[in-house]
């Protein structure tokens, strides 16, 4: 069975061919190779250790299950395994927020120590890590295909940076968009698009944003799925737009159809009640 | 309605109620032909003046009027790229359904977002001062509805961002 997710993420989930009772799960990914160069292998290791089995061929990564013995509570087992993509993604993330928090309790920063990661999780589009000093900065590039998505957008996002005037949001990390223009900590990057269509939005995200625990781990969640929750929301409100109109139009076609004068329909009827009509 | 609008309408609805005195004429220029003249430009002494009404440099109204046709020309109120992009949108969509729309022009004059052609033949059909309030009744409905959306797609955004804003609490 194959499955697809966000981002050209391809499953392949099936049992071996000469044995029911194992079930073999592979993924893959274009930007595979970049996640391993920022741990994602450590991290999978830790989440799916008992799993873990030489990759599948045409695949990055195969976990594979025993299902007479799954190894823990199945529902908890499924919950673990359905977050995949969020863990291998979130190798860079990790990364860079331990390296902060090291920085942090040294009283000298070495500027060198700060690693830009760069992840293609999809043609033409990017997200950035970089630790920093007192933050770390996550910059999405994204490609917006239409003017409209393009306008929307920035809607959008200025709302998003004004949001976070308002006092109870304020713990939330700054956002900042830029178009067109690279935000400074990439403007050195080779082979970025110079074209209307691209935006860049920058979340900068300070310690009490990912103290360990809980915290880290939401916020990793979050941070992954904001260019699909942003585009989902922009396909939304062309919809709602477009059925907006499809209603507006139907009104002006009926008042357009009050223009014309009625025709008198009632039929004429002879005296024994049969109804005739004139030629 | 603001001050500045009342006025304006007026104007176009006295001008089309004016201009829209239309009567079946045959081609001069071609044998069993009969086509707008105001498309056609073939005779000049057929045509009238075309007038313009400006409410402000972006608002304005453009009536060309001939023996048996009307244009009317509207450009609709573009303040920022948000309203460029729906006003576009929306003339789109309705010039994509002129069929049902008899007395729309499928293409809008340069320079303008949305046209309507008139001929006699609509007047003979339909009532004058309906087709005229119809076209008043559009010039209004429309700013509402460009400024409405805008209004929904800022309310949206906000409470958008804020929602995924809040989750970092």
């Amino acid at each position: 069975m194959s499955i697809v997710d966000f981002d050209g993420v391809s499953y392949h989930l099936a049992t071996l061919d000469d044995n029911d009772a194992k079930l073999n799960l592979s993924i893959r990914w274009k930007c595979w190779h970049e996640l391993v160069q920022y741990g994602a292998v450590d991290v999978l290791k830790r989440e799916y250790s008992r799993w873990i089995i030489d990759p599948e061929h045409g695949y990055d990564f195969t976990l594979q299950f025993d299902l007479d013995n799954i190894g823990g509570d199945p529902e908890d087992v499924i919950r673990r395994v359905s977050l995949l993509k969020r863990n291998a993604m979130a190798a860079p993330f990790e990364r860079a927020f331990d390296a902060q928090s090291l920085a942090e309790q040294e009283d000298h920063w070495d500027p060198s120590s700060s690693q830009l990661m760069t992840i293609h999780y999809r043609d033409g589009e990017a997200i950035y890590v970089q630790n920093q000093q007192d933050r770390v900065t996550v910059i999405f590039s994204t490609l917006f295909k239409e003017e409209t998505d393009r306008v929307f957008a920035k809607v959008f996002l200025q709302e998003f940076v004004d949001a976070r005037k308002k006092p109870h949001l304020q713990n939330a990390p700054q956002v900042i968009y830029s178009h067109r223009e690279p935000p400074l900590e990439i403007r050195h990057v080779p082979g970025l698009l110079d074209s209307e269509s691209q935006g860049y939005i920058t979340f900068v995200l300070f310690p009490r944003n990912y103290a360990a625990g809980a915290v880290r781990e939401e916020t990793i969640s979050r941070i992954q799925i904001f260019r699909d929750y942003l585009h989902y929301h922009i396909k939304c409100s062309k919809a709602y737009m477009h059925s907006r109109m499809r209603a507006r139009v139907s009104d002006f076609l009926k008042v357009l159809n009050r223009a014309k004068p009625e025709i008198q329909a009632s039929e004429k009827k002879l005296a024994s009640g049969r109804a005739f009509r004139r030629v | 309605m603001s001050n500045t609008l009342r006025p304006y309408l007026n104007a176009v609805r006295q001008t089309l109620t004016a201009a829209m005195c239309l009567e079946n004429f045959s081609s001069q220029v071609a044998e069993r032909h009969n086509k707008p003249e105001v498309e056609v430009r073939a005779s000049k002494e057929v045509l009238l003046n075309p007038v313009v009404i400006s409410r402000n440099d972006k608002e304005r109204v453009l009536i060309e009027t001939s023996v048996n046709s009307l244009r009317v020309s509207i450009a609709i109120k573009q303040a920022d790229e948000i309203e460029r992009i729906l006003a576009h949108k929306f003339t789109r969509f309705l010039t994509q359904r002129a069929e049902s729309f008899v007395i729309l022009r499928r293409k809008p004059i340069e320079g303008y977002d949305i046209s309507f052609l008139i001929t006699n033949a609509h007047t003979e059909q339909m009532y004058k001062h309906k087709l005229v309030d119809f076209i008043i009744q559009f010039m209004e409905e429309v700013d509402k509805e460009i400024s409405e959306m805008k209004l929904s797609l800022n309310a949206r955004a906000r409470i958008v961002s804020e929602s995924y804003l809040s989750q970092f609490n």
